[in-house]
């Protein structure tokens, strides 16, 4: 069993179809890149998966079961988290209340335990908060609000707002974009420190050189279709990229 | 002085002048007027920080605040008139009704977004409004409710003016402390981030419709308490307290204060209360002089007297962790 199936996925906006029929997985502990050109349906298969825009047709499984239909916090709540390609932090919260949310969600505090509840909740949320800022690097600016942080520092705060979910499946929309070389090289090597942790990711990229450097495995969709799915150098040696995606790069 | 004893310091010395300062210069100077206007500014600091929970920190904007206030005094004030049912029961009641009612409105209303909410908490207020006001059979329409038991504890009747003023901001301070709680703690940061992106909260696994309606409905049930509070310390309920004035005179005490900052909404509460009682002797130009302060101070301060991110700071002193003092010290988030 994989830990996340994706079955036949189709999604159709009126007469577009953005998403086409699309089967892929994503194996425990693996590494997947995303790649297509634009608008060839990569963040929405991102948000079929995760729960954002309902299917069409198809079935999406998670650690086994179905988990279509299903609201985003839900899927979350069963270890998968994201982030947006259109970086989407709290602006108006400190760098440390950002990432306590994703702790929060994940482990929950209700309002009666907010109220009377001991310590020993809140004192876990802070703990797994502070991991998640120290991973990332962030521990130094926890009281910053996130709107000051500069625009690379916000994308690390996305995904420790994503780590502190401990998610068992991270799915990465662009994060590299609008980062300049040095800061992509270095996102690369985080990214794989993560997968090195035992981390499940599936990374949509744009920078071919990112995503075939680190992934184990590149899937590539054009106009919605799944046009391979393959080891880096297999995928940068078929014809078929080479024309839809490639051709037009280069 | 530590972090600890200077964060605690502004809590205590309000809770100081509010059960020392305040009861002792009624006792020796006050008349029946100002214990009325010491109260007001109580009920309104509860109504204001229970407001705040739903618009400064989960950001839903809530125009129809008041008519939960509004069900909370008229439940109080006709269990004590028609089932002669004392303070003990009308004032879990109060706030019971009030937040079932916000419960069954939340459960259509909290999937809308932005203005269409405001445009729907505006609906619903003008529609118990109206309600107080032309149910004649039961509220008396526009004559109101005279409540004359009073407020009877464990069947002796509370008459003297400084118990009365006790009482009422015993329960302010302990609904208060209550909110409090859900503002500082992760609740408070999940409501938060509602209020910045939902979408995104939703991908965090907070559950947001629930979060929302449950917020809602807590709130209108702090507001029902001090609707209870308002109808037993002032013997009288009308509708004409109710109405969208009442509702936005509350948006307006918690922007003024600030925003998402629950000392500010307090402070808000104060500040629009008892300014008219001060500008008193400038007759009918108060209202003016009371506009004019509110548009200067948002003017020149438009994150409010003590905005939200100075109040979150100030708060976690409180807490004796230490954020804003020591960067990257792990002492920080909530407790
Ligand atoms: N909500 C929507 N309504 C209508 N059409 C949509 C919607 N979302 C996406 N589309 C369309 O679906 C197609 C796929 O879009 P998508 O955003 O998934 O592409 P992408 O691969 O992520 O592109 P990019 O590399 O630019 O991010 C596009 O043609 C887009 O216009
Ligand atoms: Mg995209």
């Amino acid at each position: 069993m994989s830990l996340l199936e994706i079955e036949n996925v189709t999604r159709r906006f009126g007469g577009l179809v953005a998403v086409d029929g699309v089967t892929t997985r994503v194996e425990a502990g693996e590494l997947v890149g995303l790649i297509g050109p634009n608008g060839a349906g990569k963040t929405t298969l991102f948000n079929l998966i995760s729960g954002f825009t309902p299917l069409s047709a198809g079935a999406v499984r998670f650690k086994g079961e179905p988990i279509q239909g299903l609201k985003p916090h839900r899927i979350a709540a069963r270890g998968m988290s994201r982030t947006f390609q259109n970086l989407r932090v709290f602006p108006n919260m400190s760098v440390f209340d950002n990432v306590s949310v994703g702790a929060v969600g994940a482990m929950g505090q209700s309002a009666f335990a907010a109220v009377f509840g001991r310590r020993a909740r809140a004192d876990a949320i802070s703990a797994r908060t502070w991991e998640a800022l120290e991973r990332v690097g962030l521990g130094g600016v926890a009281e910053d609000l996130a709107a000051n942080l500069s625009y690379g520092k916000r994308k690390y705060l996305e995904i420790a707002r994503a780590l502190a979910m401990k998610p068992e499946l991270l799915i990465l929309d662009e994060p590299a974009a609008g980062l300049n070389d040095s800061e992509t090289a270095d996102l690369a090597r985080f990214i794989r420190s993560l997968n090195g942790e035992g981390l499940s990711i599936m990374l949509v990229e744009h920078d071919m050189n990112l995503v075939m450097g680190i992934c184990s495995r590149v899937v590539v969709l054009a106009s919605g279709r799944k046009i391979a799915d393959a080891e880096p150098a297999a995928v940068r040696a078929d014809p078929a990229v080479l024309e839809a995606y490639l051709g037009v790069d280069e | 002085m530590s972090e600890f004893v200077r964060g605690r310091l502004v809590p205590l010395l309000v809770l100081l002048v509010v059960f020392a300062l305040v009861p002792y210069g009624l006792a020796k100077f006050g008349k029946g007027y100002f214990f009325q206007v010491a109260q007001l500014v109580l009920i309104y600091a509860l109504l204001a920080v229970s407001l705040h929970l739903v618009t400064g920190a989960a950001g839903l904007l809530h125009l129809g605040h008041a008519a939960f206030y509004g069900v909370g005094a008229y439940v109080a004030a006709l269990l004590g008139t028609e089932m002669k049912l004392g303070f003990l029961w009308g004032l879990p009641a109060a706030g019971l009704a009030a937040a079932a009612l916000a419960f069954v409105v939340a459960l259509p209303t909290m999937r809308l977004v932005s203005i269409y909410f405001a445009v729907a908490t505006l609906a619903i207020g003008q529609m118990i409004h109206t309600v107080l006001l032309n149910w004649v059979a039961v509220t008396k329409g526009p004559n109101g409710v005279m409540l004359f038991s009073g407020i009877t504890l464990f069947g002796t009747p509370v008459k003297s003016p400084i118990a009365i003023y006790f009482l009422v901001a015993g329960l302010v301070a302990l609904s208060i402390w209550v909110l409090h709680r859900l503002s500082h703690s992760y609740y408070g940061n999940a409501l938060r981030s509602l209020r910045e992106d939902d979408q995104c909260a939703d991908a965090m696994g907070v559950d947001t419709v629930r979060l929302k309606i449950e917020v809602f409905t807590v709130s209108a049930f702090f507001a029902g308490i001090a609707g209870a509070l308002w109808a037993y310390t002032t013997g009288y309920v009308s509708p004409g307290d109710f109405g969208f004035n009442t509702s936005i005179l509350v948006l307006a005490m918690i922007v003024v204060g600030g925003l998402g900052s629950l000392p500010g909404a307090i402070i808000g509460a104060a500040l629009l209360i008892l300014l008219p009682e001060v500008l008193r002797g400038v007759g009918d130009l108060r209202n003016v002089m009371v506009g004019i302060v509110m548009f200067v101070s948002i003017l020149f301060l438009p994150r409010g007297l003590l905005g939200e991110v100075s109040a979150l700071s100030l708060v976690r002193r409180g807490f004796g962790l230490k954020w804003g003092a020591a960067p990257s010290d792990r002492e920080v988030g909530w407790r």
